[in-house]
């Protein structure tokens, strides 16, 4: 039967592009030849058409009632579990009274219903009172979403064989139908869960994830750090060598062959990373090369951090900026931060004595010499340094900025629905990304360059590379605006978290989501991976911190006490300790390594779900600011912290 | 819309919530279409409600994404956007809600004012100021772990904790544990409750750390100290810094001490500098002073009404000090007074009290008129006047030729004490034509001096908005120092039998402990039998107001 209205559906496409011929063979061959030309199929009405129901309007809310209370009257162990069915069933039953044209009914259910769901599900609640009528259902999102896909509850086989007793029993064809046709049941073996349980992983949009979702093997290791040494002997030696004033070609060598620990300590290869050449990276240029021993130099200096030696935190203050900031982003070496205006404009400040060089001109560039070994300086004009820079070119607030690992090249994204790369040599804006439909959210750069990801109120998040004005890969399957995405360390995964108030995980090489993650309560607006790569640290509008283990997508822990949205994270370089700011003006510091350490104990699979740890012990210590929210964290290499916010004066 | 994120329980009213039909209708008028059918324009409503509460959802998200918590047009103009709706371009606002609300006839309405502007106004007036320029500050939030007390950072304990610890003990008991605010962990608190079982309650503890000993030895020693122009950073420094908070107690008890002992030796200097550090301390805006009020009012009501504040009262301008502590005095019963602590109606009393009585030096009756008169003209009215013309008598006696320079002085002072402060109250009590007779005859000697000022406070165009009839209370818009009116209407039905303290054996546990000022009557000279060894005392307010309401019986 469902066969049948696709083709219906195809020969209405037909139809109304007037493809005769095709109609005609396609009718041939699918022997509907009976059907009357002129079928008025609405597309729309086509996909609403479960909702056709002949109950009795007035049935709903004593069905409802009934199902309560057998809900309440279970016993304590599948109590829990049975209460999720009532969300669902409720917002089906409403769904269906509102297609039948019952609108007083529709309504009285809400009123008296609505209230007692979940507090997480009060937002989805509102905006569904909002639709009163049938014809408002068409085009709505959100009944959109819950017509066209299941709602997911993982239930254990104890549970759902109670459930369907009592249906069976009480024969009551309302709710009977809304469980078969919108409800899909994620069974599994053993205990039911218990309150706690179940609230940590409800909250999304439709549901849980189902345990087919999280099953693939994520690759979550580090991929395997080129040998630089190798390289740089090799090849010329770097800029910082020269600061030496080795002559000798000799003694250099004799000197890096001692520093040999530290740039190959990585040489294990780890189970869980990655193939180096699963997903095509970049090749190196020396640049590139002599940036990433520049900032191993200054990892060894690192201030290695814990409950103990907390770090020290420098908060650059946005003055005169009552909102007008959107964003703030600091480079990896923490040399320069790009903040973002809601008046589109883009502006670079460096946070170190340096100015703002330009690259010369291409008639003065012709005569230097190109073998000299300062020629990346000798290309940059000192006279035209300045001691900050404004982008213009997008036309509507810049919601996120991404710099490139060696500063060379700037991202942003926009309200406009476009994505643009900013030359940081030339100081010129040099592609125009369009794709997304909507204003883009996030941007986020690959840790290796070349790649990016953004992502759009289209509920789409793209990866695109650099030298492309086509997306290479669009990730499709959120249900609502995708606010935030992130890269792996290892370049083979993307991150999103969405306004649907899950965080998935996409593979970059399929294009396959590899990971789907419930358990928050609100949008999501932050993400972060750990610097191992295994787990991911994301936090939103309701406040709290969600850690993920990304080896079967399980939360693992759930970090309460900020009072406000979550705008940023970021992880200390030695992975000890987890920042995260937000618009409440506080600063929270936990520690991460407590935390993985009691992870490392367990014993956990795909079907057993951890007990997820609440935060308090995990807390180290909380530092306000003077009325100056949070918008962006970032550790330096050696582990200085540097928040920015604007000032909000009173 | 904060409200809604936060009370997700509270929106009963939120479900099927629509506009009105009469909107509707009025907005159809409003656009010529005069006879709109009821149900067309439940139509409308539903079809209009719907939308708007969408175009709202989606302004919410560029609200979130611009990282604010407060939704504004841009918002809304970037919804209708995506939606492909023209957006209101140019709809800009400069208040928060522009609706204006009116009722009548018992309809509600709410409408937007429109005023006519004038192209001409708008061309020839000068162009607002530019916004300035966005700027980069950076500052220490933390260092290794420990927040810096900068002006940058936020108090380490903020004002509105503060408040809460003076008013309400408990709250400290309860967060007894919880307590991060300070910077230090607070683990050893947690362990030993998992242990004890009784909740003993801990010794308090009050360690200075050696930077903290050093600035308070240092700023201590340039308040008091010879240099003017360290004194004026160290007073700079007590009035700015978030984080003295914590030196607080210790502050107090060098002021209080400070007062003590330099009133016996009359050294007037000290004194001011004391002085200056009380209006520092209370200009501070970091912190809450009422926990410490049991050592500063006493100081400070000290060098309002002490008999002798200097060597030479003939010559030294001690009524200065006078002076500047009576605005200080002002200025605490503005802040802190409460319902509870009835701190206004406690110093109103102490001060009237000396001008109940004719053996009081006038050094210390011009304090207490000093004091009265700054705390605003209700005061005054109340308690000044009816004894004007008591005081006139006194004053009056001073100018026989067998009285001291020092005395006829002090008369001269509060003569030109109460022209000034009456002029303003007496100009609005009494009826314009002003005798001079009916002044002599009713204030006695000073009559003709205070007819003279009010005759010139008649003159004088006064810039302030004076209450024209009598009855009427008067705006204290000079010194506004009285914070509300039932207190005045407590003053000024003020009981006197009625007894001001808890007596002292009712609840006073620590008598025995060593720091209970006695103050003996009429011998000033005597104040300090015992001083206080212990440098942080245990705050035990009662047997301090006992000295106050000593004080006002000095002599």
């Amino acid at each position: 039967m469902a066969n049948k209205n696709d083709i219906l559906a195809v020969l209405q496409v037909l139809k109304k592009y007037n493809l005769k011929g095709t109609e005609n063979l396609l009718r041939q061959e699918a022997n509907l030849t009976d059907i009357p030309e002129n079928f008025t199929h609405d597309a729309s009405d086509s996909v609403l058409q479960a909702y056709q129901s002949e109950g009795d309007p007035n049935s709903y809310e004593s069905c409802y009632i009934e199902l309560r209370k057998f809900v309440d009257s279970a016993l304590d162990i599948y109590k829990y579990e049975l209460s999720m069915i009532l969300y669902p069933v409720f917002v089906h039953m409403y769904i269906e009274l509102v297609y039948n044209n019952h609108e007083e009914q529709a309504k009285a259910l809400m009123e008296k219903f609505g209230e007692e769901q979940e507090y997480y599900y009060q937002d989805d609640l509102k905006r569904l009172a909002m639709i009163t009528k049938r014809d408002q259902m068409s085009g709505n999102d959100l009944t959109d979403t819950f017509k066209s896909n299941e709602f997911i509850i993982r239930i254990s086989r104890d549970t759902l064989s109670l459930l369907k007793r009592h249906l069976q029993e009480k024969k009551a064809s309302v709710v009977m139908n809304i469980i078969n046709e919108h409800l899909y049941f994620d069974l599994y073996e053993g205990m039911a869960r218990n309150k706690k349980q179940c609230d940590a992983t409800a909250g999304a949009l439709l549901g849980e994830a189902r345990r087919q979702d999280n099953k693939v093997k994520v690759y979550y290791g580090l991929l395997k750090e080129p040998d630089y040494q190798q390289m740089t002997t090799t090849q010329a030696p770097p800029p910082e060598e020269d600061d030496d004033e080795v002559q000798d070609g000799d003694k250099p060598k004799k000197k890096k062959q001692k520093k040999d620990p530290l740039f190959s300590k990585k040489s294990k290869t780890d189970p869980n990373a990655p193939a180096s050449d699963r997903i095509p990276l970049p090749q190196l240029r020396d640049n590139d090369k002599s940036e990433k021993i520049k900032a191993l130099r200054e990892a060894q200096k690192r201030v290695n951090l814990g409950p103990d030696s907390l770090p020290s935190v420098c908060y650059y203050t946005l003055l005169n900026s009552l909102y007008s900031v959107t964003c703030a982003e600091i480079s990896e070496d923490s040399s320069l931060v790009a903040i973002g205006f809601s008046d589109a404009t883009i502006k670079i400040w460096p946070l170190t004595p340096a100015k703002l060089r330009e690259l010369k001109s291409a008639e003065q560039l012709k005569d230097i010499d190109r073998d000299v070994d300062d020629v990346l300086v000798r290309m940059m004009d000192d006279r035209k340094a300045e001691t900050s820079r404004i982008f213009t070119g997008h036309s509507g607030p810049v919601y996120r900025c991404s710099f490139t690992f060696d500063r060379s090249l700037l991202l942003s994204c926009s309200e406009d629905s476009t994505i643009r790369l900013w030359s940081l040599q030339t100081w010129t804006c040099l592609v125009v990304y369009k794709g997304h439909l909507n204003p883009v959210w996030d941007v986020r750069f690959s840790p290796h360059g070349h790649y990016f990801v953004s992502c759009s109120h289209d509920k789409t998040a793209r990866v695109w590379a650099t030298d492309s004005h086509q997306p290479l890969r669009i990730f499709t399957g959120h249900l609502s605006d995708v606010d935030c995405c992130v890269f792996h360390p290892n370049s083979n995964y993307v991150a999103t978290g969405s306004s649907d108030r899950t965080v998935r995980l996409w593979d970059v090489l399929s294009g396959n989501h590899v990971r789907l993650m419930t358990g928050h309560k609100a949008s999501i607006f932050s993400l972060a991976f750990s610097m191992c790569g295994r787990y991911l640290a994301s936090g939103g509008s309701d406040k709290v911190i969600n850690l993920w283990d990304l080896a079967h997508g399980h939360l693992v822990a759930t970090l309460e006490g900020h009072t406000s949205t979550i705008h940023t994270l970021c992880f200390s370089r030695d992975g000890t300790i987890l920042a995260t700011g937000a618009l409440d003006c506080n600063l929270k510091l936990w520690d991460f390594s407590k935390l993985c350490e009691d992870l490392s104990g367990e014993n956990v699979n795909v079907s057993h779900n951890p007990d997820v740890r609440s935060g308090e012990n995990y807390l180290l210590r909380t530092f306000p600011t003077k009325q100056s929210p949070f918008i962006a964290l970032h550790f330096t290499r050696r582990n200085l912290l540097y928040g920015v916010g604007m000032f909000e004066s009173s | 819309m904060e409200d809604k994120i936060k009370n997700p329980e509270i929106n009963s009213q939120h479900f099927g919530t629509n506009l009105s039909l009469e909107s509707i209708k009025i907005i159809a008028e409003s656009i010529g279409i005069g006879n709109l059918s009821d149900s067309a324009a439940k139509e409308l409503s539903d079809d209009i409600s719907y939308k708007l509460k969408q175009i709202v959802q989606d302004a919410q998200k560029f609200m979130n994404h611009a990282k604010r918590t407060r939704l504004s047009i841009a918002d809304v103009d970037h919804s209708l956007k995506i939606r492909n709706i023209e957006p209101q371009y140019g709809f800009i606002c400069k208040e928060f809600i522009p609706f204006r609300f009116a009722s009548g006839g018992g309809r509600e309405l709410y409408f937007q004012e429109e005023k006519e502007v004038d192209l001409n106004d708008v061309m020839t007036s000068t162009a607002p100021k530019a916004p300035l320029e966005v700027t980069l500050r950076a500052h220490w939030l933390c260092v290794d772990g420990i927040q810096p007390t900068i002006p940058e950072n936020p108090p380490p304990l903020s004002k509105d904790a503060q408040i809460q610890d003076s008013v309400n003990p408990i709250k400290k008991i309860e967060k007894a544990d919880l307590k991060d605010t300070s910077g230090k962990p607070a683990i050893k608190a947690h362990k030993l409750k998992t242990h004890e079982t009784v909740h003993i309650k801990q010794l308090a503890q009050h360690e200075l750390s050696v930077e903290q000993q050093f600035y308070y030895k240092e700023i201590t020693e340039a308040c008091v100290g010879a240099d003017e122009a360290r004194r004026a950073e160290a007073l700079q420094s007590l009035c700015c810094d978030p984080g003295i908070h914590e030196m607080l107690p210790r502050m107090c008890t060098f002021i209080a001490e400070g007062v003590k002992i330099n009133v016996v030796q009359n050294n007037l200097a000290i004194l001011i500098y004391l002085m200056r550090m009380v209006r520092a301390l209370l200009d501070n805006p970091a912190l809450f002073l009422e926990k410490y009020l049991h050592e500063l009012i006493p100081s400070v009501s000290t060098c309002i009404v002490s008999k002798q504040l200097c060597q030479r009262p003939e010559v030294d301008n001690h009524w200065a000090l006078r002076d500047f502590a009576a605005k200080l005095m002002a200025q605490i019963c503005k802040n802190f007074n409460t319902s509870t602590n009835n701190l206004q109606t406690r110093v109103t009393r102490l001060f009237s009290t000396a001008l109940q009585n004719d053996k009081v030096p006038l050094s210390s009756l011009y304090g207490a008129i000093e004091g009265l008169s700054e705390l605003g003209h209700e005061v005054i009215k109340v308690f000044i006047i009816p004894r004007l013309k008591f005081i006139s008598e006194r004053v009056c006696n001073m100018q026989a030729t067998d009285i001291s320079n020092t005395e006829r002085n002090a008369a001269g002072h509060i003569r030109a004490l109460l022209a000034k402060v009456c002029a303003p109250v007496l100009k609005t009590m009494r009826p314009s034509p002003d005798i001079i007779e009916d002044y002599k005859r009713d204030f006695g000697f000073l009559g003709p001096a205070l007819h003279q000022s009010v005759m010139k406070a008649r003159q004088t165009p006064s810039t302030t908005p004076t209450a024209s009839t009598a009855s009427s209370i008067s705006v204290p818009s000079v010194t506004p120092r009285i914070t509300s009116t039932p207190i005045q209407r407590q003053i000024s039905q003020s009981q006197p039998s009625q007894k001001f303290f808890v007596t002292k054996a009712a609840n006073s546990p620590s008598t025995s402990s060593g720091n209970i000022v006695k103050i003996q009557q009429n011998n000033p000279q005597k104040i300090f039998i015992q001083a206080p060894k212990t440098v942080f005392v245990a705050a035990n307010t009662q047997e301090h107001e006992l000295e106050i309401d000593d004080l006002s019986h000095l002599e």
